[in-house]
């Protein structure tokens, strides 16, 4: 028993340790209402956010891509709906089954099934949706209605694919679109300020862009604003309630100057042979007839392609993805002689009286070379006109023999050799206009005085594509004056490209021009075979692309039993005249002969053009 | 029979009104908020006011008998609740991998709840004739009582209770009068055997508990998710919250355990830091109640007794709130007399009804 004097100092003793504890606590409590309060009040509104955050999702809505037309609004490449299946990976936990459960009353196709094996796991991982089958019957559709309550993952939606009324057409012109993904998808959502994160996909193939020709070029204005959905979710990830909506823009839809007509007429006349046409309105530089042939099918590309068909895309030997009409370099050859004469006659070293004793061959004074033409004993005593028309090349030998070489570049520059001369085009090549120091720097060779009188007929390294052809066609056209081209006006219409010639006026222009109608009309002329099929003037002038140089007919027999050494076929041509509307160029490769081969392809395409006017 | 239990009101009813109403106004409160918490389950908040209207009779009921009678049955009850752990640990209810529920039928009891009591109670019995300072001999023997105790609950494991159940024991041994130098000595041998203790006796999901406390973002959907969910759940409450059953963490499911341990969160989130002052305001007021209490018992068991279950309040309250808030780690803690439950919510009233007890019950001081 403890006595009083040590009850009073226990309780004293009790008293303090108590007390102590509750203040200690007292502290302690402290701390945790400063925390309260810092999370409450001075961080109240970061936690506010979290909170809405975390309770509202974000999902992109996919605009449609705009609608491309022809120059007559008829519609080229349109959104087609088709009634897909469609899952979502991320819900679907034995994709076998499920896929084997529906085969069964849905047939699936083999390169569906092997696209959704190679996609499933990606697809969740971002929780995108699959597509195991686009356009449903109206039976498989019914088939799948009866028995949706066994598959909650599985639904029926409305999706789109891109569309090209004429796929294999305008392979090269309007181009395809393709799955965009991975970084890229980044960067051009970020264009838009939003991340790639789900999406409410109006497409079967989700995230899509232009990968090339027009739908790339045009692919910004195409594409349109996503737009979102806001939904209000639980912890879960269920969507509760929409909260917000800002809907989707779709893309502007692009009106080009691509006329179908022409473009048909262009496709049948070249029959798949390996080339390319361009056509222009002369008016405005819009390019009315693009081809590159062969071609392919541009919504094959843009809706999935077996690895089989990819591959038998890419490896055929035609190489129909190239396209020819803006990547292909093939020498003008003597398509060159109207630019020649007329850096003659600018520079006066001719004059349309001028004449020159043609032989069949020039002969060049430094080193006694001998430059061959096509006719065997020559065209005799030939003038600017009669050349052009008979398309004497030592006529044109002896003229650049006499040109300086820095000065007849410029001049070719400005008829758009060497340079690119298209607004809106997809990767278009610059062709070569080969100068001296590119010689250097390149061959390790000086510029002989042969390259020059070479150029002269449109050989050696001087190259360029079917569209600088057709450009250089436009300008002869056009007396000097073409406005750039593009397949979309209501952007590039109005760059104007003027050539000033100052010694060659009005009367020369039509000179040149009757000399090139004489290609066909003249009795002499190369391209004489053309004559019946048109009933209008058309100026002309064909080209035949040496590819193996050979010195006798004989030779160039054995030589063309090859069939990729046989010359290309070539030819620019303009009209109707005198008033001329369109200009063309034609290039089919290996084709023999620019005036009966590349000629009635061009015809075609013109009579196209100027019937349906 | 019936006189009998009359005359146990002989000299009147033994009731101390502060503590009685302020406790009834806190579980009146508890189960405005519980409806909340559980998303307007009527079905549980009906149960848990049973659980409340039952635990304020059975606060009443315990307050009656006088100190003595919980001093000469201290051991008696001590001995029958380290049985009922002792049993649960063998045939108790298993539920998420711990034993820690004896199956009743109508109830099932959660042992460790009733050990809680009964083990300051005890030990309040057992030191309160020991002179000052107390002597290492009964200090060894009140530790390996309480770290006994405290062993068979952590190996349920409830983590929690084990840890409330160990600083009720070390608070009747510090307010009994334990020898300043034994505190400096064990504490310093605390200190070095921590990394002992890191390695050998916590789970694995217990030391990851404790290492998210400390950068909780480091995975915040994994074994932080419920520390980042709490913090923003009360953080986005501000200063008057967002309206009762308007929380969004709380409706939406973002918060866990809302009903149990998250539940100061949902009123914080519902009611902004103003209902947190309102609450905590009650909380203080029967703390220092119990503080006023304890300083005036009659004698030396009561205060012990007094101080030990107040602390054990004290300390579970502050628990909670320092786990919600993210300041310790997550161990399943009650918020008393707000947080679902049936034996934690009752031995409160329980606690509480002793503490009127040996408030109440005064006997003539010799001076």
């Amino acid at each position: 028993m403890i006595d009083l004097q040590e009850r009073f100092s226990e309780r004293k003793n009790f008293f303090n340790r108590l007390v102590l504890v509750y203040i200690l606590f007292g502290i302690l409590f402290g701390f945790v209402i400063y925390n309260t309060y810092s999370l409450q009040v001075s961080s109240f509104s970061d936690y506010e956010i979290a909170a809405l955050k975390n309770k509202s999702r974000e999902i992109l809505v996919q605009p449609k891509r705009g609608i491309i037309y022809d120059r007559n609004g008829k519609i080229l490449v349109n959104n087609e709906p088709s009634y897909n299946l469609i899952f979502k990976p991320s819900q679907v936990t034995n994709l076998d089954e499920l896929i084997n459960e529906i085969n069964i009353f849905i047939p699936l196709n083999e390169k569906d099934i092997s696209l959704i094996n190679k996609n499933f796991k990606k697809a969740a991982s971002l929780n995108r949706e699959l597509t195991l089958k686009q356009n449903l019957s109206q039976e498989e559709i019914s088939k799948f209605e009866v028995r949706r309550h066994k598959y909650e993952n599985v639904f029926i939606a409305e999706r789109f694919s891109r569309k090209n009324v004429y796929p294999d057409l305008f392979s090269h012109s309007i181009g395809y679109v393709g799955i965009l993904e991975g970084d890229a998808l980044e960067q051009k959502l970020s264009n838009q300020s939003i991340k790639p994160k789900e999406t409410i996909f109006n497409y079967s193939s989700g995230f899509i862009e232009g990968k090339t020709g027009i739908e790339s070029i045009y692919d910004d204005n195409l594409r349109g604003k996503f737009g979102k959905r806001i939904y209000e979710v639980d912890a879960s990830g269920k969507l509760l309630n929409l909260l917000n909506e800002i809907p989707p823009v779709n893309g502007d839809d692009i009106k080009t100057s691509l006329d179908i007509e022409s473009q048909k007429a262009a496709y049948e006349a070249i029959q798949s042979r390996r080339g390319a046409i361009v056509a222009v309105d002369l008016s405005s530089g819009a390019i009315v007839t693009y081809l590159s042939s062969p071609s392919f099918s541009t919504n094959q590309m843009a809706n999935g392609l077996s690895n089989e068909e990819f591959q038998a895309l890419i490896t055929n030997e035609n190489k129909p993805f190239f396209d020819r009409a803006v990547q292909g370099r093939y020498s003008p050859a003597s398509t060159i002689k109207p630019a020649i004469g007329l850096f003659g006659l600018e520079n006066k070293i001719i004059d349309w009286d001028y004449t020159i004793d043609d032989p069949g061959f020039f002969v060049l004074p430094e080193d006694n070379r001998i430059y061959r033409g096509w006719k065997k004993g020559g065209h005799g005593n030939i003038n600017l006109n009669d050349a052009i028309i008979e398309s004497s090349n030592t006529f044109f030998f002896s003229l650049a023999y006499q040109s300086d070489i820095d000065n007849l570049r410029d001049h070719l520059f400005k008829f758009g050799f060497g340079r690119n001369i298209c607004a809106d085009c997809f990767l278009p090549d610059t062709g070569l206009l080969p100068s001296p120091e590119w010689k250097m720097n390149t061959h390790n060779f000086g510029w002989f005085k042969g390259d020059t009188v070479n150029m002269g007929v449109g050989q050696g390294y001087l190259s360029a594509t079917p569209i600088q052809l057709a450009y250089y066609a436009a300008m002869l056209a056009n007396k000097g004056k073409v406005n750039k081209f593009s397949f979309v006006q209501d952007f590039y219409g109005s760059e104007k490209d003027i050539f000033n010639l100052e010694n060659v006026d009005e009367v020369d222009w039509n000179k040149l021009h009757s000399s090139m109608i004489g290609v066909i009309d003249n009795p002499k002329g190369t391209a004489g075979r053309l004559r019946a099929l048109k009933d209008y003037k058309i100026a002309a002038k064909s080209g035949t692309v040496e590819l193996v140089s050979t010195d006798t007919k004989e030779d160039y027999k054995i030589i063309r039993e090859t069939e990729g050494n046989r010359d290309h076929a070539i030819i620019i041509a303009f009209g109707p005249m005198p008033n001329p509307k369109y200009a063309v160029s034609v290039v089919i490769e290996n084709g023999e002969s620019g005036g009966s081969v590349a000629g009635p392809v061009a015809i075609a395409v013109m009579n196209a053009l100027i019937e349906n006017d | 029979m019936i006189r009998k239990f009359l005359n146990l009101f002989r000299n009147g009813v033994y009731f101390d009104q502060y503590l009685f109403i302020s406790i009834t106004l806190l579980s009146l409160m508890g189960l405005v908020f519980l409806f909340s918490a559980s998303q307007g389950n009527i079905e549980t908040t009906i149960k848990q006011s049973f659980f409340v209207l039952f635990g304020l009779i059975l606060m009443f009921a315990v307050s009656q008998p006088d100190p003595d009678f919980y001093k000469n049955n201290s051991l008696l009850f001590f001995l029958i609740s380290v049985l009922l752990v002792v049993i649960t640990l063998l045939t108790g209810k298993e539920i998420n991998g711990a034993k820690r529920w004896l199956d009743l039928g109508f109830f099932t009891l959660q042992t460790s709840e009733i050990i809680k009591i009964t083990l300051p109670v005890f030990l309040a019995s057992y030191l309160f004739d020991k002179s000052l300072p107390i002597s290492f001999k009964n200090t060894i023997v009140s530790l390996i009582l309480i770290f006994f105790i405290v062993n068979l609950v952590r190996i349920q494991p409830d983590l929690g209770t084990s840890l409330v159940i160990l600083i009720a024991g070390l608070y009747i041994l510090f307010l009994a009068g334990l020898s300043w130098r034994f505190i400096g000595v064990s504490a310093g041998l605390f200190t070095l055997s921590l990394p002992y203790i890191w390695n050998n006796f916590l789970e694995p999901f217990q030391k990851q508990r404790i290492l998210t406390l400390f950068d909780p973002n480091s995975d915040p959907y994994g074994s932080g998710w419920n520390i980042t969910q709490s913090k923003i759940a009360i953080g986005s409450g501000g200063f008057t919250g967002k309206g009762y059953q308007q929380g969004s963490q709380a409706h939406l499911d973002f918060l866990p355990e809302t009903e149990t341990d998250f539940i100061f969160s949902v009123i914080a989130e519902e009611f902004g830091f103003f209902g947190v002052c309102v609450l905590l305001g009650i909380f203080f007021f029967i703390l220092l109640r119990c503080l006023y209490l304890a300083l005036n018992a009659r004698d030396r068991f009561c205060r012990l007794t007094i101080g030990g279950l107040s602390l054990l309040f004290l300390s579970t309250v502050f628990i909670n709130l320092s786990m919600v808030v993210g300041i310790i780690p997550v161990v399943g803690m009650p918020l008393p007399f707000i947080s679902k439950g049936g034996s934690s919510l009752l031995s409160f009233y329980i606690a509480f009804g002793i503490i009127i007890s040996m408030a109440t019950h005064k006997k003539l001081m010799r001076r």
